[in-house]
This record gives C-alpha cells, sequence and structure tokens, in this order.
C-alpha cells in the first residue's frame, strides 16, 4: 500500500495550479468545442493515495475484532450449509457457535482450517454465512479487513 | 486478446466527495479513505457507467477528454491508473 503514497508532485503552488484549473487553448476552428485537458500521469506516479483506518493499522486490531454469527439482529437463528439464516431447529441447519468468532480465528479458517467449535458441515455452513455478510451486519467490517492486502 | 473489463464498484459501497484537489472516496466494504487526483476520479466515473476494457476506457476518455499524452505512452499510464484504482478495490476487473 506504502508504494502508491506518492503525494509529492500534488502540492499545489501559485506556480502550479491544479490540472482542473488549466484551460488549454486549442487552435483554429476547435476551439469552439474546446475539452478539458486530462493528465493521465506518468507510469510511476500516483493518483491514488489510501487512507488507513485506525483499525486496520495494525494486524492485532484486525485479527482481534469480532464477526458473530449471527449477527444481534438474528441471535438465536441457525445457520443453513449456504450460509443463510434459517429458524432455530431447521432441518439440515446448524444451531449457531456459543460466542463470537474473532478476526484471527476466521482468517485460518478461511485458509483451509477449522473454526473452533465446529465440525466439517457446520464449519462450512458458519463460512459461507461470513462470506455472506453485507454491510450494515455485524461483524462485516472485521471481514472486509481480512480482505484488506497485508492482513 | 482485448482483455479483462473494469467495472467501479458499486455507487452503494462507495461514498464519493469531491474536494478542491482530491476526491475523497470511502469504500465501505475496507472502511478505507482513498484520495485520488486526476485521471483517477474520471475513470471511476466512467467505469460507473459500464464495464470497459482498457482500450475503450481509453477511446472513450479521448473523446471526453483533451488527452496530451494519450499518443505515446497513454495506454501504459491508463493502465497504471486501472492498476491503483483495482489495488483499492474502488473497481474490479473480470
Amino acid at each position: 500500500m506504502e508504494h502508491r503514497a506518492v503525494m509529492d508532485d500534488m502540492s499545489p503552488s501559485p506556480e502550479n495550479p491544479a490540472p482542473d484549473n488549466e484551460v488549454e487553448p486549442v487552435a483554429g476552428a476547435s476551439s469552439v468545442t474546446s475539452r478539458r485537458m486530462l493528465m493521465l500521469g506518468a507510469v510511476g506516479a500516483s493518483a491514488v493515495v489510501a487512507i488507513r483506518p485506525a483499525l486496520a493499522q495494525t494486524a492485532g486490531s484486525v485479527l482481534n475484532c469480532q464477526i458473530p454469527v449471527p449477527d444481534p439482529g438474528r441471535a438465536g437463528s441457525y445457520i443453513a450449509l449456504d450460509g443463510t439464516t434459517v429458524p432455530a431447529r431447521t432441518l439440515g441447519a446448524f444451531a449457531p457457535p456459543s460466542r463470537p468468532y474473532t478476526g484471527e480465528e476466521v482468517r485460518q479458517a478461511l485458509q483451509g482450517g477449522m473454526l473452533p467449535n465446529s465440525n466439517f458441515l457446520s464449519n462450512r455452513a458458519y463460512l459461507n454465512y461470513i462470506r455472506r455478510l453485507q454491510r450494515g451486519q455485524g461483524g462485516f467490517t472485521c471481514y472486509a479487513s481480512l480482505q484488506m492486502p497485508g492482513n | 486478446m482485448s482483455g479483462p473489463r473494469y467495472r467501479a464498484a458499486g455507487a452503494e459501497l462507495l461514498i464519493v466527495e469531491p474536494l478542491d484537489l482530491f476526491t475523497a472516496v470511502f469504500h465501505r466494504p475496507s472502511g478505507m479513505t482513498h484520495l485520488l487526483t486526476e485521471p483517477a476520479p474520471q475513470i471511476l466515473e466512467v467505469l460507473a457507467g459500464e464495464a470497459l476494457t482498457a482500450d475503450a476506457l481509453l477511446a472513450r476518455l479521448s473523446q471526453d477528454y483533451e488527452l496530451g499524452d494519450a499518443a505515446g505512452e497513454g495506454a501504459a499510464m491508463l493502465q497504471a491508473r486501472l492498476e491503483e484504482l483495482e489495488a483499492a478495490g474502488l473497481i474490479d476487473a473480470r
């Protein structure tokens, strides 16, 4: 991520205004329809600078974040093999784990390990649930953090 | 041969806030904020509308903008921008 944090050439200065302000004179008849200049930049420069949130700044915070299965809004629901939540005691679905999983536990399971307190099938169900997490659901930010480079 | 098609992340996943010098883009899935300078916001805007190959994107940008450097290394530079945006999760290639 750090290799993209090149900002030296982005500082505004009176002599070197932002490209947005440049007006490119176009000679001849085409000046009527003169279009804005767009610089694609140099291959080695950067147009994208990432700001890492405090949450992700240390690996520890990501690995210690929690992913409840299911999220508190659906506490008590069972987890079907495909990861959907279903009413409690649905046949073929799995009772939720007794505690939230940590980011580290999920990271290891995603790499082929097993979630604690799970068996072959419930491990798959829980992981499928986690993979389906959407923004706004408990644990989503934690799961998303696991996807970030460097974690 | 034509390469992957690039598409911007869904609008519901992004908060885009143009600032004076930058465009700040908050990427909800990762919780990360990215500061974009030109041409990245313009690329993102085009790719929000449709999925395009790098060549098609270059053609589209040259319709909308005067690409002073497109004749020479334009394709390589655009590719570098696309790779940055993809690494940030703001666009994806498929």
